[in-house]
């Protein structure tokens, strides 16, 4: 029996992140999954004021920075009873999908797709068509990603001012009314995008791909046409399967999703109270069923972490970051380790699909699982829902241009009190708990998708959700493992902007 | 005749990778002809792409690594990177991986000029250059404003 280990880098400039994997007989019996950079967010937030958290965590993520401003904007509406205009809640959830949209064609099409023309598919039936859709800057799917994925996030500056690190959204509402020059600017852009998605991507009509409801009804569609075969979907299906990719990358068969986009018809209230226009829930994987999400059910561990210990898990309002670097101990990450009822779960469009009830992604799970074809596939399903609730969106802001963006709360500062805000960034479910004590802010955790999937074992010594998705997968070639990179990129690891240090050969560097 | 565009990439974090952010704080401090236009696209990745619309030329900024000596000031043509699609200096989806995406998404495409200096070295979460870089910034101002004429 031969064992290796070997170290695989997720570098970036944002946040760097590395797998430890351990082979034996080429096939992985342990997995160390290392964020090996402390941000230090929440400390940067202590003692500041509460308002000062809509400009500050806005810069956690060049990506998802719309998601994390807009959590934080919930907390606070949360601790302030701070109820928002329905054109401000359209306005904001409108700019969340523009920006989903962006990063999901982006994973699809300039990372995940591209590790299709690798040279150990030379063989594949359909590795010629995969060149010719998905080679970096060659292939015409690829080629189109880039050109196209860059304007959504137009509409964003539209009524943010800037993308990314835009704070366009404040207690009661937003800077900026949907005016119909904003509104016919939006517009135009969803039309463009929308109908190079209807072209290349998914060779048909959004309608037609939503109207599938099962299994059965997708793979009859998929050869029903050669337009539908030939389509970015479809040849990632097909090439997808043939190389196995419904077979590998479960994970955790447990999932959560925070419930994406307030419901406009319910502004009278506040978060945490307002319905979602798609549902939360937890998926107990044990069962099968889907049950009701209660955020007090998370709980943070940092056993295998290198923060200051403390006994089992923390929920976010007792949690604790204190940062205590340990290089020789058996802690391994600045990632801390959460869990929801005491379960490793996972996040993400899959768990948002699932939990939601969305058929078609349900009736493929029930078939094969949650493998990484489904959760790559669950991702791009995802594009075509949003822009199709883009445009109703922007047609319900039409309604009523310039209505009342911003309800002024009745107080100036937000007061003394402990609120959250949960949402669904593109990567999945992303929390802000914050207490305010004295008129500045006393504690500040950010639970971000990636800290869920991402997470190392916790107290018990479970492994995290990506960890857990390689365990037991052989490897061909350990010095080449295009098999990982599939199901690590499968997961959108959130690596903002890559950087491959390339060192001294014995690591090997995979893009997000 | 288009804008012309200077574009500095770097992070000021990380050592002598911020080397293009020294060169633009300086650049600021001059005065420029109406049609130059200064940016600081820090660690910005594909997300730069947006410096180089609407100009007829730009010049991009930047820390190299295995061109020469340290300290030393290279002046390349995008083809000049053609055969380093992995710069180890570069920043998130770094000059080689944009000059490939400008190909696609610009027509026509603009006259790209890059100037660099070879650096010591990337020091994570050490702010501040070292005497060799440093000692550059100055002669790559120079450089650059020979470069753009009134």
């Amino acid at each position: 029996m031969t064992r290796r280990i070997i170290q695989i880098d997720l570098n970036r400039v944002e946040g760097d992140l590395d797998f430890q994997l351990e082979l034996q007989d080429n096939k992985v019996v342990d997995a160390r999954c290392i964020g090996s950079l402390y941000r230090g967010f929440e400390q940067i937030l202590m003692t500041r004021k509460p308002k000062d958290s809509l400009v500050i965590t806005p810069r956690i993520c060049g990506i998802c920075g719309t998601a994390q401003l807009n959590a934080a904007v919930l907390a606070l509406e949360h601790i302030g009873h701070i109820s928002v205009p329905p054109a401000a809640i359209r306005i904001r959830n409108l700019c969340l999908m523009a920006e989903t949209v962006q990063s999901d064609l982006r994973q699809s099409f300039m990372f995940f797709t591209a590790d299709f023309c690798h040279a150990k598919y030379i063989h594949q039936p359909l590795y010629e068509k995969a060149l010719a859709a998905f080679l970096p800057f060659k292939g015409r799917v690829h080629r189109g990603a880039l050109e196209q994925s860059r304007h959504i996030v137009e509409i964003i500056a539209l009524f943010g001012g800037q993308w990314p690190h835009s704070s366009y959204m404040l207690p009661g509402g937003v800077t900026t009314p949907a005016s119909n020059r904003n509104i016919i600017d939006s517009l135009s852009i969803l039309n463009k995008l929308t109908r190079w998605f209807e072209q290349a991507i998914i060779g048909t009509e959004l309608d037609s791909l939503l109207a599938l409801q099962s299994a059965e009804e997708f793979f009859t569609w998929l050869t029903a046409k050669e337009a539908h075969a030939d389509s970015a979907i479809g040849l990632f299906t097909l090439m997808g399967r043939d190389i196995g990719l419904h077979n590998m990358g479960f994970g955790t068969p447990h999932m959560i999703s925070y419930g994406a986009y307030d419901d406009p018809d319910d502004a009278g209230t506040f978060a945490p109270h307002r319905k979602h226009l798609f549902r939360s829930g937890f998926l107990n994987g044990d069962t099968g069923g889907i049950e009701p999400f209660d955020q007090a059910e998370i709980t943070e561990h940092v056993r295998y972490s290198w923060f200051q210990p403390y006994q089992g898990g923390r929920h976010p309002f007792k949690g604790q970051t204190i940062p205590d670097y340990q290089p020789h101990s058996d802690r391994y990450t600045w990632c801390k380790a959460p869990r929801y009822q005491n379960k490793v779960v996972q996040t993400g469009p899959l768990a948002d699909a699932l939990i939601d009830g969305e058929p078609l992604i349900h009736s493929l799970y029930l078939a094969e699982g949650g493998n990484a074809w489904l959760r790559q596939f669950a991702r791009l399903h995802r594009t075509a829902r949003l822009l199709h609730k883009m445009r109703k969106t922007l047609q319900e802001l039409a309604a009523h241009p310039n209505a009342t963006h911003m309800i002024p709360p009745g107080k100036k500062e937000i007061p003394d009190g402990e609120g959250f805000g949960l949402v669904t960034a593109a990567r999945g479910a992303l929390g802000h708990w914050v207490q305010i004590t004295d008129g500045v802010i006393s504690r500040y955790q950010v639970v971000t998708p990636t800290a869920w999937n991402a997470s190392p074992k916790d107290s018990e010594g479970r492994h995290g959700h990506w960890e857990s998705s390689l365990l037991g997968l052989a490897v061909e070639d350990p010095d080449d493992p295009v098999e990982i990179g599939h199901i690590i990129r499968s997961h959108d690891p959130c690596l903002v902007c890559t950087v491959h240090l390339l060192d001294t050969g014995k690591r090997i560097t995979v893009w997000p | 005749m288009g804008a012309r565009h200077i574009v500095c990439f770097g992070n000021d974090l990380h050592g002598d990778d911020g080397f293009g952010s020294r060169v633009y704080a300086l650049l600021c401090q001059l005065t420029w002809p109406k049609d130059v236009e200064l940016f600081n696209a820090g660690i910005a990745g594909l997300n730069a792409l947006r410096f180089l619309e609407g100009c007829s030329q730009a010049i991009l900024v930047d820390a190299l690594a295995n061109f020469g000596n340290a300290g030393e000031i290279f002046l390349l043509r995008p083809e000049d990177l053609a055969d380093r699609p992995e710069q180890p200096a570069s920043h998130g989806l770094g000059i080689p991986y944009l000059l490939e995406a400008i190909k696609v998404i610009r027509e026509p495409q603009p006259d790209i000029l890059i100037v660099g200096v070879e650096i010591t070295g990337v020091k994570p979460f050490s702010p501040g250059l070292s005497d060799k870089t440093e000692r550059a910034v100055p002669k790559t101002v120079q450089l650059i404003r020979c470069l753009l004429p009134e």
